[in-house]
């Protein structure tokens, strides 16, 4: 099967090469804070963002810092930096090279305190995060999360004031559970809000300002605005061939997590537009789509582009993900602008992860038949377990249920080293033989 | 099968029975916990109760009339398992898939649990896949430990998991029962921690393994069987004192939801180490923090779950005034150990966050440790030795300095 070698170029949206300016906008505003004396937050996990950007807080996502940083090939110097203090290899990448970041800090400002001169490098960019002034934790399904933030605070040396916001998985074990249903997702969903609404307070003591409520309600109405106009987009991919990628949505994840709101409904705007063009003239996110594949797994985040060019080559478009298409405001009709919290504590309940097995692999089996994909492609990032843990069950359902074919390959979210390229392309290629064969056999 | 419990306490006066011969029931039930299970519901007709670790308490299951037992890492290689959960998981949650897979876990009526380590959730999901029979009863513990609704958020989660319990169970866990149950837990614990002091003090002899096997054998054992032997064994080791064993004073510290293999703790000692003191989970952790008699059942758990962490920091939990590094530090201090040896389940992230800064700690106060990474499969133990023996010469010049 020598289809690998023909040059086949993905067909990226061009709306999403906006994204990219946003985000380095985005990062010079962050690089900036402590001279324009911003309070800076450190937070992972949960969009908490726009409860930040609404009190003139400087956000700062730790998995987005650590996927930029992979991004432009980066993240070496901050996981060698906290490798260097004794985080081991195994842990959770984001995390380390998050702490590596904050190794590096404090390093330095050790280093200025006895005299010696160890400036970091402008170009250094685990050295140019600015330390935090208060960090809040509000981690979904995953218990990294919390003792990533606990372990950033006692790097810190404990200075930094830490709120914490419990955000409990749903074990949906009730006849009434389901998918935003039942009594344990109703008392869940107001226990996360009753701490929200505390999480507030804490931001008032750092501010020491009355909390800007009209501005959270006007961010949170641009929110569903912009979570609609991006669920329009993804919905269009029906078509044949699809009109975008995986690797699409995944250059959009920043705009609807963490980038400044002011801008993301032009973005999401310029993207449905462009989409529905597509949608219209039947122009495919690959040059020649012959198969559609599922991806389950968390992004590799040093591989976006490449890996979107690796499955052009192969005719196959990656339509659909786990990652893309079950998490970030993904319920907007959940939010009431005039009266955010509980539709907001409701959204950080259901990232892709934080509902258990039989109901998280329901809803992939709807997208899967939704998408009408041929297969699935499962990245197994060794280090986020979060996304690990299902991937047997996901794969047996896909197979059992849907009859389509599986392939799993390993790699990680910022650590390179555990990609296996070879691995990938004779796995993948199985799969697409086998894809045929079925075919041909029908 | 037979118990050697049964065998023990059946056939022989209490006077005639040794140290070494309730050492070896105990050994027996930690070797074998689901045969232990299926001879004790053969015994008595009654429910057996499974809970994975760490913080889920036994007093509500035993209150309700039912076997509670901490179901354990198995030594069997894993094997059907590897067809649930990848090779970068711990032994524990890998092993426990494994062992629902293999239907070994027919035994339990139900599981009960409340930790929410991100392998274990995955290790749950599976298991949930694998026993479609067995009802696994699930309410996420709160883990962030110094927050204004840290208890009240405890209070109703142990709330839920005895309803929940009672809803299977369809009958009603009484306060009376659940105060007899606290009882029969805390004197469980307060004998075991006896034997912790007896051993500092040199007043006992007892190796790493018997002491695992001794607080091993309490998580499965009917813990009024487990009091009954424990007074025996009491009885005995105080009529008949030892010679105090020599060798370099450790500290054991880390290994959280499964036990250290046999192989390890044998070989550390073998080296010329005596353990006086550890903060495992198989170990003083389990067995650190009573629980209040008195008002009401589900506030005194409540209590005691934040009370465990207090005393003994954890790092599966967040709390910011509470610092594991010190309280070794100052356990060490108290048991006159020379030295730490940190055990460290592989893949255990909690434990691979926390580690830097008790590595830290260490080396400012000057205080030698050594960390071993342990692995469920087997492990180089001739390469470990030469790292513990190295470890051990260390310990004596800083001694000798």
């Amino acid at each position: 099967m020598n289809i690998a070698v023909q040059e086949k170029k993905a067909n990226k949206l061009k709306s999403t090469r906006i994204a990219g300016k946003l985000v380095n906008d985005y990062w010079e505003m962050v690089w900036r804070a402590k001279e324009e004396g911003k309070l800076v937050c450190w937070y992972e996990g949960s969009a908490i963002n726009p409860f930040l950007e609404a009190a003139d807080i400087c956000w700062v996502h730790g998995e987005a810092y650590s996927a930029m940083l992979a991004a432009r090939h980066q993240e070496v110097k901050a996981q060698q930096a906290a490798e260097e203090r004794g985080y081991m290899k195994e842990l959770c990448s984001y995390a380390r090279t998050h702490l590596g970041c904050a190794v590096t800090n404090q390093r330095n400002r050790n280093d200025a305190d006895t005299g010696v001169s160890n400036a970091p490098d402008d170009d250094d960019l685990a050295a140019k995060l600015p330390a935090p002034d208060m960090i809040i934790s509000a981690y979904a399904y995953c218990s990294t999360g919390q003792q990533w933030d606990e372990m950033t605070s006692r790097l810190f040396g404990k200075k930094v004031p830490i709120f914490n916001v419990s955000i409990p998985w749903v074990w949906g074990s009730k006849p009434d559970a389901g998918y935003l249903r039942g009594q344990e997702w109703d008392e869940t969903s107001k226990y996360v809000a009753r701490q929200l609404e505390d999480m507030v307070k804490f931001i008032e003591e750092q501010t020491g300002k009355p909390y800007p409520w009209d501005r959270l309600r006007a961010m949170m109405a641009d929110i569903k605005t912009a979570s609609k106009l991006r669920l329009e987009a993804m919905d269009m991919c029906t078509a044949r061939p699809a009109p975008a990628s995986f690797f699409d949505w995944v250059v959009s994840i920043a705009p609807i997590n963490n980038l400044p709101v002011p801008g993301i409904v032009d973005y999401f705007t310029a993207v449905r537009d462009e989409v529905a063009a597509r949608v219209a003239t039947g122009e495919g996110a690959v040059p020649k789509e012959k198969y559609r594949l599922f991806f389950d797994g968390i992004m590799n985040w040093n591989k976006v582009g490449w890996l979107a060019e690796k499955f052009a080559r192969y005719d196959a478009a990656v339509i659909c993900g786990r990652y893309t298409h079950m998490a970030f405001w993904q319920e907007p009709d959940l939010i009431n602008a005039n009266d955010p919290l509980l539709g907001m504590a409701q959204n950080y309940l259901i990232c892709p992860n934080n509902h258990a097995a039989p109901i998280l692999i329901d809803l992939i089996m709807d997208l899967c038949k939704k998408f009408e994909v041929d297969g699935m492609v499962i990245h197994a990032s060794r280090t986020c377990r979060a996304f690990t843990n299902p991937q047997f069950l996901i794969a047996d359902a896909a197979t059992k249920r849907l009859g389509i074919q599986t392939s799993m390959f390993e790699g990680d979210v910022t650590d390179e080293s555990f990609y296996k390229d070879e691995l990938l392309n004779s796995r993948v290629e199985a799969m697409l033989e086998a894809i045929d064969s079925r075919r041909m056999v029908a | 099968m037979r118990l050697l419990a049964t065998l023990v306490l059946e056939a022989k006066p209490e006077e005639d029975v040794n140290k070494q011969e309730i050492l070896a029931v105990f050994e027996d039930a930690a070797s074998r916990p689901l045969a232990y299970a299926q001879a004790w519901k053969d015994r008595t007709g009654g429910k057996v109760v499974g809970s994975f670790p760490m913080n889920f308490p036994g007093e509500i299951a035993h209150a309700a009339g039912t076997l509670p037992m901490i179901l354990q890492e198995s030594d069997d290689a894993i094997t059907l398992g590897h067809g649930l959960l990848f090779p970068f998981y711990c032994g524990y949650t890998r092993s426990m898939v494994d062992q629902a897979a293999r239907q070994e876990f027919n035994v339990l009526d139900a599981i009960m649990f409340g930790d929410h380590c991100v392998q274990l959730l995955g290790m749950a999901d599976a298991i949930r896949m694998q026993l479609p029979d067995t009802k696994v009863i699930f309410f996420q513990l709160i883990s962030s430990m110094c927050d204004p609704w840290t208890f009240g958020r405890a209070v109703e989660s142990f709330e839920v998991l005895k309803n929940e319990l009672e809803e299977f169970l369809g009958s009603k866990i009484s306060d009376e029962a659940m105060h007899e149950s606290t009882k029969i837990f805390n004197r469980n614990r307060q004998m075991i921690r006896k034997l912790y002091e007896m051993r500092k003090s040199g007043a006992v002899s007892l190796s790493a393994v018997e002491m695992q096997h001794i607080v091993k054998s309490s998580m499965i054992m009917d813990k009024v069987d487990h009091n009954k032997l424990l007074e025996q064994f009491m009885a005995y080791v105080e009529a008949n004192p030892e010679p105090e064993p020599k060798g370099i004073r450790l500290h054991l510290s880390g290994h959280f939801c499964q036990a250290p293999k046999r192989e390890v703790l044998d070989m550390i000692e073998d080296c010329g180490a005596i353990i006086v003191g550890d903060d495992l989970y198989h170990g003083f952790r389990y067995i650190s923090t009573d629980v209040d008699e008195a008002g009401k059942p589900v506030e005194a758990l409540a209590k005691w779950y934040m009370e465990r962490n207090t005393g003994v920091p954890c790092p599966t939990r967040v709390q910011n005034d509470v610092d594991w590094d010190s309280f070794l530090l100052k356990a060490m201090e108290q048991e006159k150990a020379a030295g730490m040896i940190v055990l460290m389940a592989k893949f255990c992230e909690p434990h691979m966050y926390y580690y830097p800064e008790v590595k830290e700690a260490f080396e400012k106060k000057g205080v030698p440790h050594l960390l071993i990474e342990t692995e469920h499969e087997s492990m180089a133990i001739e390469g470990l030795k030469t790292r513990v023996e190295t470890f051990l010469e260390i310990v004596k010049r800083r001694q000798a300095a």
